[in-house]
């Protein structure tokens, strides 16, 4: 599911930066650093629409590094267990098939596939209704229901 | 000056909102059955806490059954006295079905987690599939399962395996820094990596690597897959061999995946049949190390070793100048992947449209060992010079090479012999048997006919006397 959110992030930025186009330099660091990555309580951030306000620099102890508290919009992507989603089978092979929603990899086992459902092998293999009506073939799109998740450090499972 | 953590700080509003969605759909379902359809869950999550770790729900799990259990036999007592505890009975029963039904066996696990219930699994049991897919485990009773009804599925489209071997089988490899002078002249002769199935020699510079398939390789791979399942397994590391499976298979069309690198066995410096999923009896190996298969030698067809590259030829200690120094190439009708190309058509032909047992218990090693015995069936060899003296001859490579490829091997000269195999021309057996008018013939020949399953003709393999007699 999708979510629009405000998250804050301490930004470090470096002396050489400062000038009039320190807010850029802020933004365009803060986009490469979290766009792309992912988390286990939000999910992965999929873009930052907008920065809500930048607080006061502090500077750090020791270095000349200067830490803006930011709180900025972003969409973000979470799947969750028992949700049902929209993907597109990659890879289909005797054990089941595997598909992926945006950054999300899924498995889906033959166990869980309709008992109608039969495994056909080939250049091209793919799961087929015994009335041949439908056919789960790589790219094809299919609707399924998570089960379980897992978020690893940089990617959701 | 003020100190400020480096960890990002997130903001409490959109803390409470993910926790509150977490909330609702895990109290939504947690404890559900992996089937859509059956939801008879009510009674499980009433009773449970909103928890999320395993270890509390099994608690909870076995605490209801107990519970269950207890109202079980209450009830049973209870109908003893009054017939309205029959429907409630009824009820019960269902109950305890359904929940035996939660206890799923965790056939698998993708990420950590079960393929069948969605439960976090941490078990290190079974066999790890990252060649299919990473994250990738089943458990050895899945494999079971899948492995016979996957045999079911091809034995009905007449297929069998088929595991090849990549280097010195299908092609040669080369580290750039390792051409000689003379074989400088392929780096203006590669083929264009665009279009790569009309090409054999590829130069990949982001690996600092030549590669030459073997000549035939690309008929061979097309006829192969009419009759088998392919697999690649090589000793390579994985990235060497999904690009080389790109090479021999630029439309995907023969391997689909099932590319098996060194970082997918389940054992150091050995291949194993454990990671492929097809039953033992079914497959028939190609490769060129018998070393690496020391579990399935029944299975293995061995194949003559491809050296293209100088550095081939040297890495196996040969002082021959190779193919490339040569400028010449194995030849394509009458190499050794033509060759054995026809061993196995006449294998599948065998297993298929011979054997008149039940197709489930045909084994294709059986298949095996007799077309072996067919290639030098009424020969009866005695070796001159070739083994050791005191060396048990029963028990040399040669002697048993040459039984199982059908022939009958003797110590003692006699008529019925047909071959003497001979280092040296001069011996007595030697003479006696040009005097006989027998076959006299170098070892070689008894390798030749293992490598190409043909008898081959004797006048090939002369034996030349030794000078210092």
């Amino acid at each position: 599911m999708f979510f629009h959110i405000v998250l804050e992030r301490n930004m470090q930025l470096h002396p050489r930066h400062f000038g009039r186009n320190l807010r850029e330099n802020l933004v365009s660091k803060l986009m490469k650093d979290v766009e792309g990555t992912c988390s286990g309580r939000h999910g992965f951030v999929v873009a930052i629409t907008g920065i809500e306000n930048v607080g006061k620099g502090l500077i750090r102890d020791g270095t000349g590094f200067v830490t803006f508290p930011v709180k900025y919009q972003c969409v973000v992507f979470r799947p969750f267990k028992g949700e049902i989603l929209e993907a597109a089978v990659t890879m289909v092979n005797k054990m089941g098939f595997f598909a992926e929603t945006g950054p999300v990899q899924i498995f889906v086992s033959n166990h869980l596939i309709p008992d109608d459902m039969e495994f056909q092998s080939g250049d091209m293999p793919n799961y087929t209704t015994s009335d041949g009506s439908v056919k789960i073939q790589k790219d094809s799109e299919v609707r399924l229901k998570i089960i379980g998740t897992r978020v690893d450090a940089t990617e959701i499972v | 000056m003020s100190f400020a953590t480096d960890s990002p700080v997130h903001s409490s509003s959109s803390d409470d909102f993910a926790a509150l969605i977490d909330a609702e759909l895990e109290v939504g379902s947690s404890g559900s059955s992996p089937d859509e359809q059956d939801n008879e869950e009510e009674e499980v999550d009433a009773d449970s806490d909103d928890d999320d770790s395993d270890d509390e729900e099994d608690d909870s799990n076995d605490d209801l059954n107990d519970h269950r259990n207890k109202r079980c036999k209450t009830e049973k007592l209870d109908d003893l006295e009054g017939p309205q505890g029959s429907t409630s009975q009824g009820l019960i029963e269902e109950k305890l079905v359904s929940l035996n039904k939660d206890t799923c066996t965790h056939p698998g696990s993708f990420g950590q987690m079960c393929i069948l219930c969605g439960q976090r699994v941490d078990d290190e049991s079974g066999v790890t599939f990252g060649y299919i897919h990473k994250g990738l485990r089943l458990g050895n009773d899945e494999i079971v399962r899948l492995r016979s009804t996957d045999m079911k599925n091809l034995l009905r489209h007449k297929k069998l395996y088929l595991v090849l071997d990549l280097d010195h089988t299908l092609l040669n490899s080369t580290q750039l820094n390792h051409l000689t002078a003379e074989e400088e002249y392929l780096k203006g002769q590669s083929d264009s990596m665009q279009d790569v199935s009309k090409g054999s020699l590829f130069m990949l510079e982001f690996m600092h690597m030549m590669t030459k398939l073997r000549p035939f390789v690309r008929t061979f791979l097309k006829e192969a897959s009419e009759m088998f399942e392919m697999y690649i397994y090589t000793m390579g590391d994985r990235p060497y061999a999904l690009e080389m499976a790109k090479l021999l298979d630029p439309k995907k069309e023969y391997f689909n995946g099932r590319v098996i690198s060194r970082d997918d066995g389940t054992q150091k410096h050995q291949k194993g049949l454990d990671v492929v999923l097809g039953q033992d009896s079914a497959v028939v190996i190609l490769d060129d190390t018998e070393n690496a298969w020391t579990k399935h030698k029944d299975n293995l067809i061995l194949m003559e070793r491809y050296h293209f590259f100088a550095s081939s030829c040297r890495q196996f200690g040969f002082d021959c100048r190779s193919l490339s120094q040569l400028k010449s190439d194995e030849s394509e009708p009458d190499g050794a992947l033509a060759s054995i190309l026809k061993i196995l058509r006449q294998i599948h032909h065998i297993f298929f449209d011979e054997l008149d047992s039940d197709l489930a218990s045909r084994d294709v090693r059986q298949v095996l060992k007799t077309v072996r015995k067919e290639v030098l069936k009424d020969c009866k060899i005695v070796f001159s010079r070739v083994f050791p003296t005191k060396f048990q001859p029963e028990n040399h490579l040669l002697w048993k090479m040459a039984e199982q490829l059908g022939a009958t091997c003797s110590t003692e000269t006699d008529s019925s012999v047909t071959h003497v195999v001979s280092m040296d021309a001069g011996t007595e057996k030697s003479r006696w048997a040009v005097k006989e008018n027998k076959f006299l013939v170098h070892p070689r020949w008894i390798e030749a006919a293992n490598f190409f399953w043909l008898k081959q003709p004797e006048e090939k393999f002369p034996v030349s006397q030794t000078k210092n007699q």
